[in-house]
């Protein structure tokens, strides 16, 4: 055990200059943007001072490193992500806006990570039972052609199927409760589904080979019990350590799907502030986001150390 | 009667070592009888012949409004006009010209500054790797897709070099990884050795000895690239901070059709089903390709 919690330790060290980047790209953001951000905060023929004034309590006119180190500071020590300078949200904290849409996209992605694997599990085991017959190439050609849809068209395509021709769910938007994030979630899990199709065939049968389950199948177990009591367990291992790297690409995935289907998290979040040039809200977003990907990609080392002793040693 | 070229008559033409070709030989065979590279390599020369011949076919302007609105596909609008009666077809052609510019564009860069990367980690070793590793891995955790919004939505404007751009310095990562695992294990190998010992300089030996020893995969991950690379820039393009209107990109269109789905379907349909032939044509020359390439990587992938 004392491995495994030097090993997380280690892995939590690797990660700070993977989220001082993240800071830094996102810090650029508004750094390098060419038009001047204080035309979007300030109101319409305001003077030269009134510019200047605003400039300087935004920070706009600092050298690079000042401002950088200022925004690191600010981010550290009182989780200021700074204010929003769009129109409808001029002034109110950054913290504040991706708080209340962060809730929104959690649930979406809780829901779509259940979609996607309680597809793949099934379909990958079904797959790797029948290998080279005509229904595991049928499988295989789901997940060529799942891989390769990207989610905005998955996501119109369901939308048609499902609430534009059929009137079974409603297009977007919240109003309804609990049916509007039917087909988010599901395009979100759908594209993923593919994936994890794929690994969770691959690893099944790779343990099919093994030896220990030939010597159980000469032993006479019926291959039922071999492969759900004793394969199984095993080849989901490879499958279930990926839900780190998984939660990567859903954050990528949730800023499409939420903007196709008007769903108020992050994601739309920052596309409108790109849209609106609020970039102090963008900066925000993209931070979270990366967040995100940091903490899913420590997740998928940890659990993969957890069940895989050799990791933490070597 | 003129006897057709074969194959063998047009390697023995060439001036290699003989094994060398019998093992080209050995992969085209093997390319011709794979289903996966046949298809798609043949979805892929479709569309860039009607990317390059979109000037000269007997097709519409596609920033012309040469229709009224929202007409359904018909005998001489084959997919109809959008909402400014611009005429589909024509778009979604001139559009796959600006798709495939873009992702082999930015694939090619990415490729340039990914073996470049990956070289120098993988040959040299020591602080010059652990520098180069390092960069590599930090931008490895994150999906280009995520980087690429990120660096898009910087540069303000958004034209084809900035979208090019942002893809190639979001996307490098993965090929500097691969490049340097292999640089890695070619140096080790004994004709490297042999090389050093006759005084081949280390730049001679990464381009003669260790880069040709990592085409194999190279091809593989250039031919999965270009289908990221569609995606990334149609999605970018569909979230507005891509491929900017009036040029017509697929994503763009797609996000046009959405908001006009209930009256005009064929807005989204077209452009959504071409998008998706394309990435799934460069997908499948990619996973074919690595079966012929290297029978023992058959079935993996992530």
């Amino acid at each position: 055990m004392a491995d495994l919690l030097s090993y997380i330790v280690r892995k939590l060290l690797l990660a700070i200059p993977v989220i001082l980047l993240a800071t830094l790209i996102v810090f650029l953001i508004l750094y390098l943007y060419g038009a001047d951000p204080i035309t979007a905060v300030a109101p319409p023929h305001a003077s030269a001072e009134d510019l200047e004034a605003l400039r300087d309590k935004y920070g706009f006119d600092e050298p690079f490193p000042i401002q950088y180190g200022k925004f690191l500071k600010r981010l550290v020590f009182d989780q200021d992500l700074g204010t929003s300078v769009a129109r409808g949200t001029l002034n109110t904290d950054v913290s504040y806006l991706i708080e209340q849409k962060l809730p929104k996209t959690l649930q979406l992605m809780a829901i779509g990570l259940t979609i996607s694997y309680s597809i793949g599990i099934p379909l990958g085991i079904y797959a790797a039972l029948r290998q080279d017959t005509l229904k595991d190439r049928g499988v295989m050609v789901f997940t060529l052609v799942g891989y390769a849809m990207p989610s905005f068209w998955l996501g119109i395509l369901l939308m048609m199927a499902l609430a534009v021709y059929t009137n079974i769910l409603p297009i977007g938007g919240t109003v309804g409760g609990l049916e509007n994030i039917i087909l988010p979630a599901l395009t979100l899990g759908l594209g993923n589904a593919a994936l994890t199709t794929r690994m969770m065939r691959s690893s099944m049968l790779e343990v099919k080979r093994q030896d220990y389950i030939t010597q159980l199948r000469s032993r006479g177990l019926p291959e039922r019990e071999v492969i759900f009591k004793h394969a199984l367990r095993n080849a989901l291992l490879p499958v279930i350590t990926v839900i780190g790297l998984d939660i990567g690409w859903f954050v990528a995935g949730a800023v499409v799907v939420e903007t196709v289907f008007s769903w108020p998290g992050i994601g739309m979040l920052v596309i409108n502030s790109i849209a609106n040039a609020d970039f102090p809200t963008v900066q925000g977003c993209i931070l979270v986001l990366a967040l995100f990907v940091v903490l899913g990609n420590l997740v998928a080392d940890i659990l993969y150390a957890f069940v895989d002793p050799r990791v933490r040693l070597g | 009667m003129r006897r057709r070229k074969t194959l063998s008559d047009i390697l023995a033409g060439w001036r290699m070592s003989e094994g060398a070709k019998e093992a080209i030989k050995d992969i085209i065979d093997r390319s011709r009888r794979n289903t996966m590279v046949a298809v798609g390599a043949t979805i892929i020369i479709v569309m860039f012949s009607l990317a390059l011949l979109a000037p000269v076919l007997p097709i519409s302007d596609p920033e012309e409004y040469v229709d009224e609105s929202f007409q359904p596909p018909s005998d001489n609008r084959w997919f109809g006009t959008d909402e400014l009666g611009r005429d589909v077809f024509s778009r979604v052609i001139w559009g796959t010209r600006i798709s495939l510019q873009v992702a082999v564009l930015a694939i090619f860069f990415s490729l340039l500054i990914g073996i470049m990367m990956g070289l120098m980690a993988g040959y040299f070793g020591g602080k010059t790797d652990y520098l180069i590793a390092g960069t590599i891995d930090l931008f490895w955790t994150f999906p280009p897709f995520l980087l690429a919004l990120a660096f898009a939505a910087t540069v303000a404007g958004g034209s084809l070099t900035a979208v090019i751009i942002a893809i190639s310095i979001s996307y490098w990562a993965g090929f500097a990884r691969l490049m340097r695992g292999q640089a890695l294990s070619v140096r080790e190998r004994q004709f490297v050795e042999a090389s050093r010992a006759l005084g081949a300089s280390n730049i001679r030996i990464m381009f003669t000895h260790v880069f040709p020893n990592c085409l194999a995969p190279l091809i593989v991950w250039a031919s999965i690239g270009v289908a990221d690379a569609i995606t990334i820039e149609s999605s970018l393009s569909f979230l507005g901070v891509g491929t900017q209107p009036p040029t017509p990109s697929w994503g763009y269109m797609l996000f046009r059709g959405l908001a006009n789905l209930q009256e005009a379907p064929w807005m989204s349909t077209f452009p959504g089903v071409v998008l998706l032939i394309t990435v799934l044509g460069f997908n499948l020359l990619g996973d074919g390709m690595r079966d012929v390439l290297d029978p023992r990587m058959k079935g993996m992938r992530r």
